[in-house]
């Protein structure tokens, strides 16, 4: 038995009820599971729960769970939005449920299969030949995709909501790349970890059998078997609303994640271009929409998709689930013919009825909507037109006559539905347990014989707004844990095989596209860091010789301001105008957070913030705390005049410190693979550069003694050296031995020689492309840099010549950059693909001679 | 009449092209009235595959792949073509638009075949403007298939063919504005109206063998693919018109594939992974045999 609430708290939620409710049964009392769930809300107490709701949205925010929302003021990333408390459905309506779902699968599969095949639904008469023909989710291309013997629509979900009769109703059908099952994964992890009271004294059923059951499918349909195939997530990518459940899915059930870009059909075969070469993929696990799939065959201005790859489907070299076309049976029109659908396929009646609808191509269907506007919200049969629902109540008497005049132009165009009501859920609101209309998105996998597998949950989703019925994640809802529930643990007699959840996964091949943004996720984090870096001194020697405003400034600052334009390449900075009479200030905060100056600071943070959100897949838990902590020290600098002369410094620290970490948890945490070589390989290159252009632009010129005893201080305080070289030298700041320890010091990990040394040693372990050269050009180059600094005599660069320059210092500094910039060249030709997709010409123009 | 047909295209890369993904729909089709005796594909650089395929409409498409890093591509469809002259056949099916327009409407089997042919499709919309351009050469109690005609006539009259003034993808309102275009315009206006007045209606893709000015020779090269649209008069079948030339397409025309509009049937599509820009010719050659 559940146990009984004693207190009131769900007393006064009764109280607030205006309209019918998940808590309450036809008769008004209260179900049993939700008593028990008010029980312990009530134990855990209001203020308690208002906490954890706090630790809730700190956690998804850690987390990175996010959604993104097309043209939203606060850009385009927004957290997840979870709400503490649980929707509830007893295990026993639940298995009702679950039987109108799985016959609705079942139908939608009979359905794809008819119409890209036989087409008896049209034939006999079951559906008018409009909802194939007007139908923008019939692909001709796609017709001999069906015919195979096993099922088609592997992944299906159905949105559901209660209505007044206490019913589950069918509204919508989602077959082409069903999102919501990763964050309804992610709710029941946060849930279960930051609010486990509120479980007890009940069975919650579990969602890894429907995992399981997705990782089963998917190992069905590879013919190589588990040990060989090869299977990608194939993402639209980082500005996809759901990018986020894109990776989190890909790497809990151990896909490559790819984009359409990392993908190649060569002889009918698709393939993933990796760094390890060409591997072939078996199975493809497909989030972008049936029509941007394949730019040779259908939308062709798609740069999402894999040219080629509905060839490389109908040879049978990779199955991808669901195939494309399966957006065919998401046209809203299905919904009115349902019922008859069922009886022609099943002699049955529908199990769980749909939203009421009427196809407006019929005679009598036409008429009824346009004499009953008021009550009906208007659709257009086709998904994708950018045509929005409009609810006839809210219509004036013109606008309406409009609309009838517009569905008359094309009535097999439209579809009317009954506005659906929405039951209410308890929902924390603004500190209160308030009532809010929730709807249900439920999650199917085939077993592969005919039947599907149900999750056994879902994500439920209830509106922010009182009374409002629209609850869209694109429309700020929150969203819920959903708990199948029982007072007894059911007995299951079958058994759930998991294969890859308990077997450790191969190796997976690295994307080309992710291992050069993990590139740069080196170079731009140590970009910001050395140019924060190297500022920071600069602060340092202006905060201790504040005398020159208005007058000439010292030498050595001079030349320091200068360094700084030369090392962020923010020209014209302090070499050009009136550098010399200016407050350096205001040109300093500019280049630290002027996000829209090239070569800035916050520049460099926003690329190293995009390049790590693209490869998303890659990062323990631990370093995505450190990346928000990043991002929120980002955001305070980007607020106005948040950024002073007087606390610059403390913005600077805190950003360093942060990257450092970054860093600092990447080599603990990160598995010493290829991705780790390539984030470490970027830090180097992007490093030795910087350290480089500082030691030029500091001794390029001869200085007076004190002038040159502050520049030797702020290249070794540059290079982490100036205790080590106090050590050694006392206070005498001398060039010679200065340079000895900035280029040659072996024992420094910040010595040119060392950083060289250390990335040579990351492009050894990355994989050879080639058998016949023992050294590719990056190892090449690299060994080059390492002699040439070895060889050079610290004496020799630091003399003086003629005209005040220290040539021979200048040659080995420029000669060394080079070669290292063309280290990273090479790793861009050997490791990144560089070509872009494009259409030839389809229809000859006469001026396009030859 | 037998034809050798040579459609020959180039394209030239200036910078290095890694790969080439092409959809070829070019092979003629064997039907009543034409037959196919030989097709053959010559593409340089030779691909690994080249794979036969039959489209949801029956025509024959040839998928090719390239992967070997090029500057210059060259494919050459080459057939033998035996076309019989339609033309001198007799055709004038008596029935009225009306009767047309009730039997699409009340008999069912006839109405789902058609209908794929009577709906909007990716290049070919219409509204009143459009329709209206066409209403004054359709009436109720004359023959469809002399309307239609009529029709034809109509936009030969009217429009100019003017090559350089449209793309693949203008707009069927601006070629109506303008008044000129070329034959795959003035197929897809002729579409436009005919559907949007409730008649079954296809794009036909093909090729015309052209004839010399008198007293020159013909030019290598100088011939052209082709475009022109067929009407379903029901009681009777699919009927050609070509309102580019004003005629019935009769031996002179060949088919090699049809479809709702354009771009179900491109003689010639591809994807190519390259950074740089491309430049292509094309030739075609109808020649008689006999």
């Amino acid at each position: 038995m559940f146990t009984e609430a004693t207190a009131n708290l769900i007393q006064d939620y009764k109280n607030t009820l205006h309209s019918y409710d998940e808590v309450l049964d036809s008769k008004g009392v209260i179900k049993p599971h939700w008593m028990a769930l008010f029980a312990n809300l009530q134990r855990l107490g209001m203020d308690d729960l208002v906490q954890r709701n706090q630790e809730v949205i700190a956690k998804l925010k850690e987390n990175g769970v996010t959604y993104h929302v097309y043209e939203s003021a606060e850009g385009p990333a927004r957290p997840w939005r979870l709400d503490p408390i649980p929707f509830l459905i007893e295990q026993k309506e639940w298995r009702e449920i679950t039987l109108g779902l799985e016959q609705r699968a079942v139908l939608m599969e009979l359905i794809l299969k008819d119409l890209y095949g036989p087409q008896n639904l049209v034939k006999d008469a079951v559906i008018p030949a409009e909802l194939l023909y007007a139908n923008t989710g019939f692909f001709r291309p796609c017709t001999d995709l069906y015919q195979g013997k096993g099922p088609v629509l592997s992944l299906f979900a159905a949105d559901m909501s209660r209505g007044p009769d206490g019913r589950m109703w069918i509204v919508d059908n989602r077959t082409q790349a069903p999102s919501g099952s990763g964050y309804a994964l992610e709710n029941r992890l946060v849930t279960s970890k930051l609010l486990p009271e509120l479980a007890e004294g009940m069975h919650i059923q579990k969602l890894s059998p429907y995992f399981g059951g997705v990782q089963e499918r998917v190992l069905s349909l590879s013919e190589r078997g588990e040990d060989s195939s090869n299977v990608v997530y194939l993402t639209p990518g980082p500005r996809n609303e759901s990018y986020f459940e894109h990776a989190y899915l890909s790497s809990y059930l151990g896909y490559t994640l790819a984009q359409g870009e990392d993908l190649l059909v060569r002889d009918s075969t698709v393939y993933l271009k990796s760094i390890d070469g060409l591997q072939r993929v078996d199975v493809i696990v497909r989030r972008i929409d049936d029509d941007w799939s394949d730019p040779l065959e259908l939308r062709e201005d798609s740069q999402l998709g894999v040219p080629g790859l509905l060839q490389a489907i109908r040879k049978g070299t990779v199955q991808v689930m669901n195939p494309p076309g399966v957006s065919l049976v998401e046209n809203h029109a299905f919904l009115a013919f349902m019922p008859n659908i069922s009886r022609y396929f099943l002699g049955e009646e529908l199990k769980m009825p749909s939203v009421a609808t009427w196809w407006c191509g019929h005679a009598k269907e036409l008429r009824y909507v346009l004499d009953n506007l008021g009550g009906l919200i208007i659709k257009k049969a086709n998904r994708k037109s950018k045509f929005p629902s409009i609810y006839g109540r809210m219509l004036t008497a013109k606008d309406r006559e409009i609309l009838k005049r517009q569905i008359l132009r094309a009535p097999h165009d439209y579809v009317a539905q009954e506005e659906v009501s929405l039951s209410t859920t308890p929902s924390l609101v603004e500190g209160k347990i308030v009532p809010r209309n929730a709807a249900l998105r439920a999650f199917m996998v085939s077993d592969g014989e005919g039947g599907y597998r149900v999750m056994e949950g879902g994500l439920t989703r209830s509106s922010s707004v009182k009374d409002r019925f629209v609850v869209s994640n694109q429309q700020g809802g929150l969203s819920k844990d959903t708990w199948i529930v029982s007072d007894e643990l059911e007995r299951r007699n079958e058994k759930i095989k998991l294969p890859g959840l308990t077997v450790a996964p191969k190796q997976v091949s690295l994307p080309s596209r992710s291992a050069e943004n993990l590139f740069w996720v080196g170079r731009y984090c140590e970009r910001a860091m050395g140019g924060i870096k190297f500022m920071n001194i600069l602060v340092n020697v202006l905060n201790l010789d504040r005398n020159f405003a208005g007058t000439s400034k010292p030498d050595h600052i001079k030349v320091l301001l200068q360094t700084l334009t030369h090392l962020t390449a923010t020209r014209p900075g302090f070499l050009e105008g009136n550098a010399e009479s200016m407050d350096p200030y205001p040109e300093i905060i500019d280049v630290f957070i002027n996000q829209g100056r090239v070569g800035s600071i916050a520049a460099s943070i926003t690329y190293f913030l995009n390049a790590v959100g693209s490869v998303r897949n890659q990062w323990d838990i631990e370093v995505w705390r450190i990346i928000d902590q990043i991002e929120n020290g980002y955001s305070l600098t980007q607020k106005s005049e948040a950024v002073t002369k007087h606390n610059v410094q403390k913005h600077m620290d805190s950003l360093y410190s942060n990257m450092f970490t970054f860093l600092g948890v990447v080599a603990e945490t990160m598995p010493r693979d290829h991705s780790y070589s390539l984030i470490n390989a970027g830090k180097l290159i992007e490093r030795i550069l910087g350290k480089l252009t500082v030691i030029k632009y500091c001794f390029c010129l001869q200085q007076q003694e004190t002038a040159q005893e502050e520049l030797v201080e702020a290249v070794l305080l540059n290079q982490h050296l100036l205790v080590n070289y106090r050590q050694l030298y006392k206070s005498q700041m001398h060039m010679v031995p200065m340079l000895d320890m900035v280029l040659l010091e072996k024992a420094h990990p910040f010595s040119i020689v060392s950083m060289l040394k250390e990335l040579d040693e990351c492009l050894k372990s990355l994989p050879r492309t080639s058998e016949k050269e023992r050294l590719n050009a990056a190892g090449k180059a690299i060994l080059k840099a390492l002699s040439t600094v070895e060889l050079a005599d610290v004496t020799q660069l630091a003399l003086v010549y003629g005209g005040g320059e220290r040539q021979r210092l200048v040659d080995l500094l420029e000669r060394l950059s080079d070669l290292v910039k063309q280290v990273s060249v090479e790793l861009t030709n050997l490791y990144f693909s560089h070509s872009f997709m494009q259409h030839s010409f389809v229809i000859p123009k006469e001026d396009d001679e030859i | 009449m037998k034809y050798k047909l040579i459609h020959k295209t180039i394209y030239k890369y200036p910078s290095l092209v890694t790969g080439y993904q092409s959809l070829l729909c070019l092979e003629p089709k064997t039907m009543l009235g034409q037959e196919c005796e030989s097709f053959q594909l010559d593409i340089d650089p030779a691909p690994a595959e080249i794979v036969q395929r039959t489209d949801f409409y029956g025509n024959s498409t040839h998928y090719f792949s390239l992967h070997r890093p090029h500057t210059e591509l060259s494919v050459t469809a080459t057939s033998l073509v035996q076309r019989e002259a339609i033309a001198d056949v007799k055709m004038n099916p008596a029935i009225t638009c009306k009767e047309a327009k009730d039997l699409l409407a009340h008999d069912r089997s006839l109405r789902i075949k058609m209908l794929e042919y009577m709906l909007a499709s990716p290049m070919v919309r219409w509204d009143e403007e459009i329709v209206s351009f066409a209403k004054d050469c359709f009436e109720d109690h004359r023959p469809l298939y002399d309307c239609v005609k009529t029709f034809c006539q109509k936009i030969f009259v009217v429009f100019d063919f003017t090559p350089q003034f449209s793309t693949v993808n203008t707009p069927i309102k601006e070629v109506l504005a303008a008044k000129k275009g070329v034959c795959q315009d003035f197929s897809h206006l002729a579409i436009a109206c005919i559907r949007g007045l409730g008649f079954p209606v296809r794009y036909i893709s093909g090729y015309l063998e052209t004839l010399p000015a008198p007293g020159s020779a013909k030019l290598q090269g100088s011939d052209a693919s082709h475009a022109w649209i067929s009407v379903y008069i029901p009681q009777y079948g699919w009927c050609d018109f070509d309102p580019t030339n004003n005629l019935v397409p009769g031996s002179r025309h060949i088919i090699t594939a049809w479809g709702r509009d354009y771009s179900d049937v491109p003689p010639m599509k591809g994807i190519i992974f390259s950074s740089g820009q491309q430049k292509l010719k094309v030739e075609v050659d109808v020649i008689p045999l006999s």
